[in-house]
């Protein structure tokens, strides 16, 4: 007996264990969204900011709004279309069943981004701009097998004699299937539909790929929100996931415990709170549809109804504009503005070259331009209707002719240079020197505490420009060197990040990392604001470095070229521009609105450095796709070291 | 006559598939055997050869079979357990063990990039203990322990269906005849399993071995996954013919464990959720 | 003779290239309780699922009543059936099966919950009303099954072995009951089964069947004691069946011995199979018998002792009697001559399959 309870103890021991394992992540992130600091280590008092917060946010709240509507949607058309082929292929021969069910297969054995991929493939060919629609296809594409999983079995063990009997007792074909073939598999029917409905919602990877302008699901957005950095509205998005899970699961999953009664009266009566409970449940279910039905409807038709014939379809940077700006511009026009965000230039350029969705201003970067430029991408931009562009200092205008050698294409956004940043504290406690050339990330001491930039020309910038080269070298022996170099520092490197790196300087959790001049300020704002025990700082390298230029442009394919020049010349309005100065810190080329800036921003050289101080750096050139290529592989090579 | 009608209803389904399976299926291996100017290579296939494609496939390849181990070690005695304390109440503990499969899987990952970072959860309370920190985050580990958490659900769930069918008489009979506890283990309860066993490992290593999120999220993008290197070549380096090559050698893998499990688990129990 | 009341006429059925029904013709005159006997695969219950509308013929007609109802669906015919596995509907209570055919043709509710009332009582469950499907055991959901079909007042009941799934006792008490029944409702009953025993204590009539051809169509006595093939011979009951020499009318040579008989028009040195019923045997001592052999097996049965005689030339024939002989004892072997079944015998398979139907 003794050794049983040892056993038994071990075994709840086991049980505990692995629950930890499965419920620590999920209880500390529920924890995390009542904390009323940003930080993960300290608690800052009880809190429910975090869910003010998300519940304000559109972007969340938009992409929620969709995430509901497509899986309910896709949910339904599977169900309908799975259920009629389940019947379908229930009564087929062998070997055409087995067809079916073969194909039925693949996208459910078949990994996501393979399905992901070959549907964005055939969206393209088949010329279905990347959207809501081609999102909600594929999710019914997805969808559908899980509901001839659940059917099939059900339609299987249902007696064929029961159909037949109601046949036999005077009911007609359609008359049979509802009374007697349908109840029986409804339970199918409903765990597909369920299931449905939950793989959909879950869904990142398909999405992914198929998805358009302006169309983010709660999936999307929260990729782009992590990899950007962790904001505790989305612990309390988490939160509020979670306890909606457990309670529809638990809802639709526990009947009341059965009472095994032998009597007669016993069974019956089972049966009877068994029948009665299942129309409780039914009820709540389909009342919970409804609901969702019914909030999902009212909010598309509150977006539709105010029907829109102007659009313009913006495509940007995250984080690269203060969205007041947005609801003035639409304001102000009556043009609907749909708004979608890129991370890295090489991910904006196939989606435009592709027309998978019809962009009309996009904000891409200099040597980015001038690929498009040369690739026929851009549409020339009609100057006569940007009265603002007066506002630009020539300078700019000047430093474009790099890229865009008449100034035919191109309106500066924003420029700035890359730099170090650097925590002062952490510097200071390991006694590390401060950083000042770019050859200083190289150096042992920084171990570990490095952040790189994850994009192909400026990790190679920092290697060619500390050993001395141009940043726009296509010399193959500069090029490996520059390679070996980046492979000889990946030991110290943290993590490649991109936007991430704001949020991980200011965790303090890298002392040094790679970033755009324009971050600095937001995140000194940051640092100073949230009461932090160190100060960032920001240093342009001796060596030399990235001078860039951000600038909008106008795609050739784009459908509303004059409103996006309306956009462009809005954007160069000194008060405009002054407001997304203030938002998003990135020095300004339009010098009416730096003349509207305290005397000690315009002096700031860290953001607008002196023009001397930049005479070792350069701008990026496009240096065509072979060229292009080989950076791209020997980038590959780097981080599959 | 009957029976055409009723087949007739799969039509749309047909229709359908073929349009949205295996018309797009057709075009990656379009894509992956032309050029960018579509003339036929086998230059995008012949690449996984290269050491960087092929470093990115065979970490690929270790990580989830590392992962995939893990996950049947942590899960067969789990559902054992499960299966012995009976029927009634394990109900619902059978649910706790699947529930954190319907978190969003971003959320899920999320959550472990929280705990795992050097100024993260677990480190701040290894601090307060002063205990040395751990440095799991951007390693190969924090990978593995990443699709460990996604997965585990998808190795206890076809496992513990495939244990609680078996009869308690055939287990009892084998007691009956003499064999132990661990002869039982071996004899009965492992070899009756394996269908489920065989459905689990392909759940948990498909998408294991395809995945790009986890390794984004917890590797700090310095470890490059199979599955990275053609999401980039689609969304970075717009290299989509490349990609679908790299596509089709991945697809390899998973026809390879659907043959696995076409193989073992013939009613498609497993694969039931 | 009157007008057939079904009346199936050169039925042909295949199903995936395999001929099931073959220009089968069977006629059921009304308020009869005919079974369809045969081995698994004979066709009987393709048979009788082309008579209850769940199959469509090749070719052939079925008339119902004078009526051409072969393309008629099974929810437009006046017959109702008992399936194999009672296809109760499992989501509805006791009285909402039953209730079903009813209020698929909106009878007044008092009218079906007397309907339900009546035939729970026919059925001997009473009190049922609100059970569900899954509390009531096999022969309760046969039952059932039954009571659902009666309430329509079908003219016909089809039933497809109703009984298969029962364990023997309950498959004796329910023989009673269908008989019971059959009487009390006055309808007709179509019958099907694999065991002889159920066609021969409840059919009127019995149409054996095999591969798709009915062997021989008769009374239960017709069947067991006057077989007209071997076929038919050897399904119903046991039987020895041997090779003969027709040597004239009414005298057969069998092993060498010869036996006196009843049958005639053989016509005389032919060739023939014979059936002889192994409790139609007597033994008796060695100089008594027509043919004599030693006793190789002995089983006790309970009625009677089964026993193996072996003759010189090798055939062992089938006994059974109340007196015993014990095994090694050399016995006389006798049999009445009105208790010989003298045959044709096939030319070929095929013959022996279409059998009497020429």
């Amino acid at each position: 007996m003794k050794r049983y309870r040892l056993k038994q103890f071990f075994q709840d021991f086991y049980l505990v264990l692995v629950i930890l394992f499965l419920y620590a992540p999920i209880v500390t992130m529920i924890v995390l969204s009542f904390n009323d600091t940003k930080s993960r280590t300290l608690w800052g008092g009880f809190t429910l900011r975090w869910y003010a917060d998300m519940l304000q946010d559109t972007a969340i709240m938009n992409a929620l709004h969709n995430t509901l509507l497509i899986a309910l949607l896709s949910a339904l058309a599977a169900t309908v279309i799975g259920t009629a082929a389940a019947i379908g292929i229930n009564s087929m021969k062998k070997l055409p069943r087995s067809i079916v069910m073969g194909v039925n297969n693949i996208p459910m054995l078949n990994s996501d981004i393979v399905t992901g991929i070959s549907l964005m493939l055939a969206f393209i060919a088949f010329g279905i701009s990347l959207g809501f629609k081609t999102v909600l296809i594929a999710h019914i594409t997805f969808n559908v097998p899980y509901v001839l999983l659940s059917v099939l079995p059900k339609l299987r063990q249902t007696s064929r004699y029961t159909y037949e009997a109601a046949l036999d007792l005077g009911a007609g074909p359609l008359q049979a299937f509802f009374k007697v073939v349908f109840p029986d598999i409804l339970p199918g029917v409903l765990s597909g539909f369920l299931m449905a409905f939950t793989m959909s919602l879950d869904d990142f990877i398909i999405t992914h790929f198929t998805r358009g302008a302006g169309i983010d699901t709660l999936s999307t957005l929260i990729y782009s929100e992590v990899r950007r950095g962790i904001n505790p509205s989305m612990y309390a998005l988490s939160a509020i996931i979670f306890l909606t899970v457990l309670a529809l699961l638990i809802l639709t999953n526990f009947s009341p415990e059965e009472k095994k009664g032998k009597t007669a009266a016993g069974i019956e009566a089972a049966a009877r709170k068994r029948r009665r409970f299942a129309r409780i449940r039914g009820g709540i279910l389909a009342a919970a549809s409804f609901s969702i039905f019914a909030v999902v409807s009212l909010s598309t038709w509150n977006r539709y109804a105010a029907s829109h014939s102007d659009e313009l379809y913006v495509y940007n940077w995250g984080e690269y504009i203060d969205e007041s700006v947005i609801t003035q511009f639409e304001e102000e026009t009556g043009i609907h503005v749909t708004y979608d965000l890129f991370e890295t230039n090489e991910e904006m350029y196939p989606v435009i070259e592709a027309g998978a969705v019809r962009y009309d201003a996009v904000c891409p970067s200099d040597y980015m331009i001038q690929r498009m430029a040369e690739n026929g991408l851009l549409a020339e931009i009609n100057f006569d209707n940007l009265p603002n562009l007066k506002h630009i200092d020539p300078v700019y205008l000047e430093m474009s002719r790099e890229f865009d050698p008449e100034n035919r294409y191109s309106v500066p956004y924003t420029w700035g240079t890359v730099g170090i940043l650097y925590n002062t504290k952490l510097i200071e406690e390991k006694n590390l020197p401060v950083p000042r050339r770019w050859s200083d990330l190289w150096n042992p001491a920084y171990a570990g505490e490095i952040l790189m930039q994850d994009s192909v020309r400026d990790a190679f910038m920092v290697a060619l420009k500390s050993l001395g080269y141009s940043m726009n070298t296509e010399d193959m022996r500069e090029l490996t060197e520059a390679r070996d170099l980046l492979i000889a520092q990946k030991p110290l490197v943290q993590a490649y990040v991109i936007d991430q790196v704001r949020d991980k300087m200011i965790g303090g959790e890298a002392a040094l990392g790679v970033i755009y001049s324009g971050e600095m300020l937001y995140l000194q704002e940051e640092v100073a604001s949230q009461n932090l025990d160190f100060t960032l700082e920001y240093v342009i390298p001796e060596e030399g470095t990235n001078l860039w230029i951000d600038s909008w442009v106008i795609p050739a394919n784009a459908r509303n070229k004059e409103n996006a020049e309306k956009w462009i010349d809005f954007l160069c309005r000194p008060d405009i521009a002054l407001k997304n100065f203030e938002y998003i810190t990135y020095a300004t080329p339009n010098r009416a609105a730096k003349a509207l800036l305290d005397e000690s921003l315009q002096n700031n050289k860290a953001i607008f450095p002196d023009m001397e101080s930049l005479a070792q750096s350069e701008v990026y050139r496009y240096l065509g796709d072979e060229t292009d290529a080989v950076y791209n592989s020997l980038w590959k090579e780097v981080k599959s070291r | 006559m009957k029976n055409h009608f009723r087949q007739l209803l799969a039509g749309p389904y047909i229709v359908w598939m073929i349009g949205f399976t295996v018309i797009p299926l057709l075009l990656i291996v379009f894509y992956g055997l032309t050029d960018k100017s579509g003339a036929f290579t086998l230059a995008n296939v012949t690449s996984i050869a290269t050491p960087e494609h092929m470093k990115a496939l065979g970490l690929s390849l270790g990580l989830s079979l590392i992962s995939t181990a893990i996950c049947l070690l942590i899960a067969y005695p789990l559902a054992m357990i499960l299966r012995r304390r009976g029927i009634g109440h394990s109900s619902f503990m059978v649910f706790i063990f699947i529930l954190p499969m319907w978190m969003n899987f971003l959320l899920r990952t999320l959550a472990w990039q929280t705990l795992l970072e050097k100024n993260g959860v677990i480190n701040g309370i290894l601090g307060f203990l002063h205990l040395p920190e751990l440095a799991v985050i951007n390693t190969p580990a924090a990978i593995v322990l990443g699709m460990v958490y996604n997965f585990l659900p998808f190795m206890i769930l076809p496992v513990y269906n495939v244990l609680e069918k078996i009869d308690d008489n055939t287990v009892n009979a084998a007691r009956d005849l003499g064999a132990g506890e661990l002869q039982t283990l071996l004899y009965v309860w492992f070899p009756l399993s394996v269908p489920g066993i065989i459905s689990g490992i392909t759940m948990v290593f498909v998408p294991a071995l395809t995945t790009f999120v986890i390794s984004n999220l917890l590797g700090g993008s310095k470890i490059l996954l199979i599955g990275n290197v053609i999401e980039q070549e689609f969304t970075k380096g717009s290299n989509w013919n490349l990609g679908s090559g790299l596509s089709l050698v991945l697809m390899l893998f998973i026809l390879l464990s659907m043959a696995l499990i076409a193989k073992y688990d013939k009613d498609g129990e497993g694969t039931a959720l | 003779m009157s007008q057939p009341f079904i009346d199936l006429q050169h039925i042909s059925k295949s199903f995936d290239g395999t001929l099931v029904l073959d220009d089968l013709c069977l006629s059921v005159k009304e308020n009869s309780f005919v079974t369809l006997l045969g081995p698994s695969g004979c066709g009987k219950t393709t048979t009788l699922r082309i008579i209850g509308g769940f199959e469509t013929p090749d070719a052939g007609r079925v008339i119902f009543d004078g009526e051409d109802i072969t393309r008629l669906p099974p929810n437009k015919r006046q017959l109702n059936t008992v399936f194999q596995k009672y296809a109760l509907f499992p989501h509805m209570s006791i009285a909402d099966n039953i209730a079903f055919g009813l209020r698929i043709r909106r009878k007044p509710k008092s009218y079906i919950d007397d309907k339900i009332r009546y035939a729970l009582r026919l059925v001997n469950l009473e009190g049922f009303e609100h059970r569900t499907v899954d509390s009531l055991s096999g022969g309760q959901q046969q039952r059932i099954a039954i009571a659902r079909a009666i309430v329509n007042e079908p003219r016909v009941l089809l039933l497809d072995e109703p009984l298969g799934a029962l364990d023997l006792k309950l498959r004796q008490d329910m023989q009673y009951e269908l008989i019971r029944l059959k009487n009390e409702l006055g309808i007709t009953f179509i019958y099907v089964t694999h065991d002889q025993e159920e066609a021969l204590t409840m059919s009127d009539t019995i149409v054996v069947m095999n591969q798709g051809y009915i062997q021989q169509m008769g009374t239960p006595e017709q069947i067991y004691n006057e077989p007209e093939n071997a076929f038919v011979a050897d399904f119903i009951g046991e039987s020895n069946i041997l090779d003969g020499l027709m040597i004239r009318d009414e005298l057969v040579e069998i092993a060498g011995a010869r036996f006196a008989c009843v049958d005639k028009g053989f016509g005389t040195n032919r060739p023939v199979d014979v059936v002889i019923r192994p409790e139609d045997i007597d033994l008796v001592k060695p100089e008594e018998g027509t043919l004599t052999g030693v006793v190789t097996h002995l089983i006790f049965k309970g009625v009677h002792y089964e026993m193996e005689v072996t003759t010189p030339d090798g055939f062992e024939w089938l006994v059974h009697s109340t007196d015993l002989s014990p095994v090694g004892e050399r016995v006389g072997i006798r049999v009445d001559p009105f208790d010989i079944q003298i045959m044709n015998k096939p030319a070929s398979e095929d013959e022996e399959a279409v059998g009497v139907n020429e």
